[in-house]
């Protein structure tokens, strides 16, 4: 274990381990914006910057390797300076009002200048990086909030591995596009959303929610739960709008976990990001109901409903015994609720015939 | 997964999901991972980027052969050729890890005899991998130090499926890749709960935690705690079940699961099904089952309920409601508890946590795992969200990865097993192999992906994929509307020209009601699991009609003209 000076303070460290992890290990706090645990640092945003005795510029944290002996002060009054400098420049091509900025996602850059009282009047330029039109369903990108940092672009080569998204253009006009700025759904691109995910302004944000006029993320409520569709069971928000549905609540849509604290690492794909209309689709059942004499369907009591439910099937025991009666519980289902169902075959009917669809 | 329970003595993957991207070697067999599980893909590509060897076998060209060192693209259904063939290497060069052998397992000799005979040489012809490549996977395979199996429906779909299983997990026995971190073999569930339904008992062999209903002291133990006499006689698993629709199954309980959509050879059970006396139907959606359905209660949503679900890496993670269901649908839990009240059972659950509570009471691996608990750990700050078993008391951290202190069944079993030609082969009439898959954009039956627009924007349409050279010899074009047709039924559908696949075999998606994948699937089914044979069957194309020339087809599929990968002139 090798040793390094922070803040006046002697701390261990692992080769290998950036400033940054050893800050964050310390509970130190370091303003971040292009930095992803699960990326190979950039140092593009240089909002991490922090000071390295001997050292005349000031350096990325995110990307520094440290070094044994290193004396670094991750907080004095030059890089306070430096944080409302870096906030001042970039607040003159960023919207400054969150109405216009935070439409879906939280823009961060907005908070951290506020964080570092960064003068708001150092100019403005209109925002010049290109826009193009995409038919895709679910990424919505909006050039004005964009501070290229590059973490979507990232994030969609090294993790997701497909580079459906690029940087194009140079300077003020650098954007994120694509490979001839084709549609995402003519592109390699999985739409797995991490680019939403990993964007620290809300520049990349969901499609749906803004095309709905739903509430943005900040005023809607987190639940973490456990995505339903494959066997990774990744853990996600189901962010929820509580005054949505006449006080029911509305899924207005889903997020990601911090990295490093799921077994997914904060990544979903397609279907748990995207997949969750069905929860509110109209074609939802929402009454008992039970065939007639007819042939036909009606809807009813639950009272009726189990009243006929159970007749039923003690009736087809009584006829043929109880081995003529099967159980199909559901590997959608929860535990506790395939649990149930297979006591209930065997303690009720004292038979094993219970099984789950693709049992694989 | 009873193969696994038969020869580890637990059934899932031996090890956690974030200890693949330090993997070196990674044997992928019979998974499109990229697309039916994603997020495993992301780690393996992961691992790949930090210098891993990856190797694919699978009879189609998929996304991660494109990153793979080598694609073993074997002949549909002959895994127990190539995985023989393999052992058949590592043990004429004496690869093995003798000590564990020694030690941990029994049985050596019977598998030491029975693959004496799978030459590469033969494999070759058989699989149509070169005998150079077999031999190379399983030296790099023995002789890497982390290197994992993972494997899917394509190994356990088959009529022959739990001999696949028995024919890795002898490759894992022989070199002693078990209890060590990224190693080991690991089956990836399809659905989000297979391996927590299996865990608690939704299967007609075992009680909770995979104890044989016709083990007399587990069924004592059972008696005891539910205070009612038991039937020691395993039950019908759900293809046989389905078999005997009408016959001697007279009546059925559904729940969440759309059986005339996804049970294989569906014809047949339609017939069986009009002659069932009672259906009750407990789902959030209309499906095909309702139309026999008798009684039908409509359920919540996952979140629309308090719960567990159990990933594949054995962890139980919660599941939280976040919204109310509509209309009067309730939680399948407490259906389930008015209902067994209702035929005379004196249930008094008040939340799924009691009812887990009384599960793990009866299993010794879950016996440390309570809501409660699971509560503290998402709160805290620490390691990962969930809780993996086996998790004993309520001090264990639970298990990343198993058989660290021993294999869990005591030794581990090495399991002969032969080569059975698929139940059904191309022949003259039906001169095409069939299999069916999974794609990233749908779910199974897909009554949750296709209420959702823009997954249908990027996969709205039923399609085959087919050879180029076996498309020109049926005067088939891109994008054409085709039937196919096994001994079965038949369905039509667009197809695809696209080298994913060998000549001489087909693929289509199992997502779409309009050509259900299901009418043409064999339904023999596995000896042991039950789990009928949806991966391959014989079929044959014909066309319909061609594709008008204003018209594009996009199926969604990105690299259907070529095929990731290496690219093979036809
Ligand atoms: S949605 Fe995923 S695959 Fe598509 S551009 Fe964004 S990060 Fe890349
Ligand atoms: S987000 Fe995707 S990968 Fe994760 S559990 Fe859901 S379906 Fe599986
Ligand atoms: S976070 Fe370090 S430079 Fe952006």
């Amino acid at each position: 274990m090798s040793k390094l000076t922070l803040n006046g303070r002697t701390v261990c460290f692992a080769e290998g381990e950036t400033l940054l992890d050893i800050a964050s290990r310390q509970g130190l706090e370091i303003p971040t914006l292009c930095h992803d645990p699960r990326l190979e640092p950039a140092g593009a945003c240089r909002s991490c910057l922090v000071e390295v005795d001997g050292e005349r510029l000031m350096t990325p944290a995110c990307a520094r390797v440290a070094q044994a002996g290193m004396v670094v002060m991750t907080e004095n009054e030059r890089i306070d300076r430096h944080r409302q400098t870096l906030m001042a420049l970039y607040m003159t091509d960023h919207p400054h009002e969150r109405e216009v900025s935070e439409v879906g996602s939280p823009d961060l850059l907005l908070d951290m200048a506020a964080e570092f009282d960064a003068p708001m009047d150092w100019g403005w330029m209109e925002p010049m990086r290109g826009d193009r039109e995409d038919r895709n369903p679910y990424v919505d990108f909006n050039p004005d909030t964009c501070i290229a940092c590059a973490r979507c672009v990232r994030y969609c080569e090294e993790v997701e591995g497909v580079s459906a998204i690029t940087l194009a253009g140079r300077g003020s006009h650098t954007t994120i596009s694509t490979v001839e700025e084709k549609s995402l759904l003519d592109t390699t691109c999985e739409l797995c959303g991490g680019c939403i995910d990993v964007c620290p302004t809300g520049a990349m944000n969901e499609k749906l929610p803004l095309m709905r006029g739903q509430k943005p993320e900040r005023e809607l409520v987190k639940v973490r739960s456990t995505c339903n569709f494959c066997g990774v069971g990744c853990q996600f928000d189901l962010n929820v709008d509580l005054e949505g549905r006449d006080g029911k609540g509305q899924i207005v849509k889903v997020t990601s976990p911090p990295p490093g604290t799921t077994t997914n690492d904060g990544n979903l794909c397609v279907k748990g990001r995207f997949a969750y209309d069905f929860v509110h689709h109209n074609d939802r059942l929402t009454q008992p109901l039970v065939r007639g004499e007819d042939g036909v369907l009606y809807p009813t009591t639950w009272e009726d409903a189990l009243e006929r439910a159970a007749e039923g099937l003690l009736g087809v025991v009584e006829r043929h015994g109880a081995d003529a009666l099967g159980f199909v519980s559901s590997s959608r289902c929860t535990m506790e609720e395939n649990f149930l169902v297979q006591k209930m075959a065997r303690a009720l009917f004292r038979a094993n015939h219970v099984h789950q669809c693709a049992a694989t | 997964m009873a193969g696994l329970v038969e020869t580890f003595g637990a059934g899932a993957m031996t090890n956690s999901i974030g200890e693949i991207r330090d993997a070196d070697f990674l044997f992928v067999i019979g998974s499109n991972t990229s697309e039916a599980h994603p997020i495993i893909a992301m780690e393996m590509k992961r691992a790949v980027r930090k210098g891993a060897t990856l190797v694919v076998a699978d009879p189609r060209a998929i996304w991660m052969t494109s990153i793979a060192k080598k694609h073993l693209q074997l002949n549909p259904g002959t895994d127990v050729w190539l995985l023989n063939a393999m052992a058949h290497v590592i043990v004429a060069e004496d690869l093995i890890n003798r000590e564990f052998i020694e030690n941990q397992t029994e049985n050596f000799k019977q598998v030491k005899e029975a693959v004496a005979s799978y030459t590469p040489e033969k494999a070759e012809q058989i699989t149509g991998i070169s005998a150079d490549d077999i031999r190379w996977t399983a030296r790099q395979y023995a002789t890497t130090e982390k290197a994992g199996i993972y494997y899917t429906l394509g190994i356990t779909e088959h009529a022959h499926g739990t001999d696949n299983v028995y024919a890795l997990a002898n490759l894992v026995l022989m070199t002693g890749h078990l209890g060590k971190p990224s190693t080991g073999m690991n089956p990836l569930r399809g659905q989000n709960n297979v391996q927590g339904a299996n865990d608690a008992g939704a299967t007609p062999m075992f009680f909770p935690g995979y104890q044989r209903v016709d083990d007399p002291e587990v069924r004592v133990k059972y008696e005891k705690s539910w205070g009612v006499p038991l039937s020691p006689v395993p039950g019908l698993n759900l293809n046989e079940m389905m078999k005997t629709v009408g016959e001697q199954m007279r009546g059925f309980f559904v729940m969440g699961e759309d059986i005339v959509l996804s049970e294989p050879n569906v014809l047949e059970l339609e017939k069986g099904l009009n002659n069932v006396d009672f259906i009750v139907m407990q789902d959030a959606f209309m499906n095909e089952t309702a139309r026999f359905a008798d009684v039908i209660l409509p359920a919540a949503v996952f979140a629309e309920k308090e719960g567990t679900f159990t990933n594949s890496e054995r962890r139980i993670q919660r599941v939280r409601k976040a919204v109310e269901p509509p209309g009067e649908a309730l939680p399948d839990w407490e259906i389930l508890v008015m209902l067994a009240n209702k035929m005379g059972a004196n249930w008094s659950y008040k939340d799924p946590a009691e009812v887990y509570a009384e599960m793990v009471k009866d299993v010794p691996q879950f016996a440390g795992i309570s809501h409660e608990k699971l509560e503290k750990i998402d709160a805290g700050e620490e390691g990962i969200a969930g809780l993996q078993w086996p998790c004993p008391d309520a001090d264990h951290p639970g298990t990343k990865f198993l058989h660290e202190d021993g294999i869990l069944r005591g030794k581990g079993l090495f399991m002969p097993v032969h080569y059975i030609p698929p139940a059904e082969l191309p022949d003259e009439d039906y001169g095409l192999f069939l299999s069916t898959g999974r794609t990233l954009y749908h779910y199974n039956a897909a009554t949750q992906t296709r209420r959702e627009s823009g997954l249908d924007a990027k996969q709205s349409e039923a399609f085959v994929e087919l050879h180029p050279s076996d498309a020109r010899k049926r005067g088939v074009h891109h994008g054409d509307m085709v039937e196919v047709t096994t001994r079965r039924g038949s369905v039509q559908l667009r197809a695809i020209l696209s080298r994913q696949v060998r000549p001489g075999c087909i693929w289509m998606p199992l997502h779409f009601a309009e050509a259900r994948a299901n009418v043409l699937t064999n339904d023999v089914g596995d000896a042991v699991t039950g789990t009928a044979e949806y991966k391959v069957c014989a079929a044959e194309v014909r066309l319909v009609e061609s594709m008008p020339d204003n018209e594009a087809f996009f199926p969604g599929s990105y690299y259907y003209e070529k095929g990731p990968g290496l690219h093979v002139d036809d």
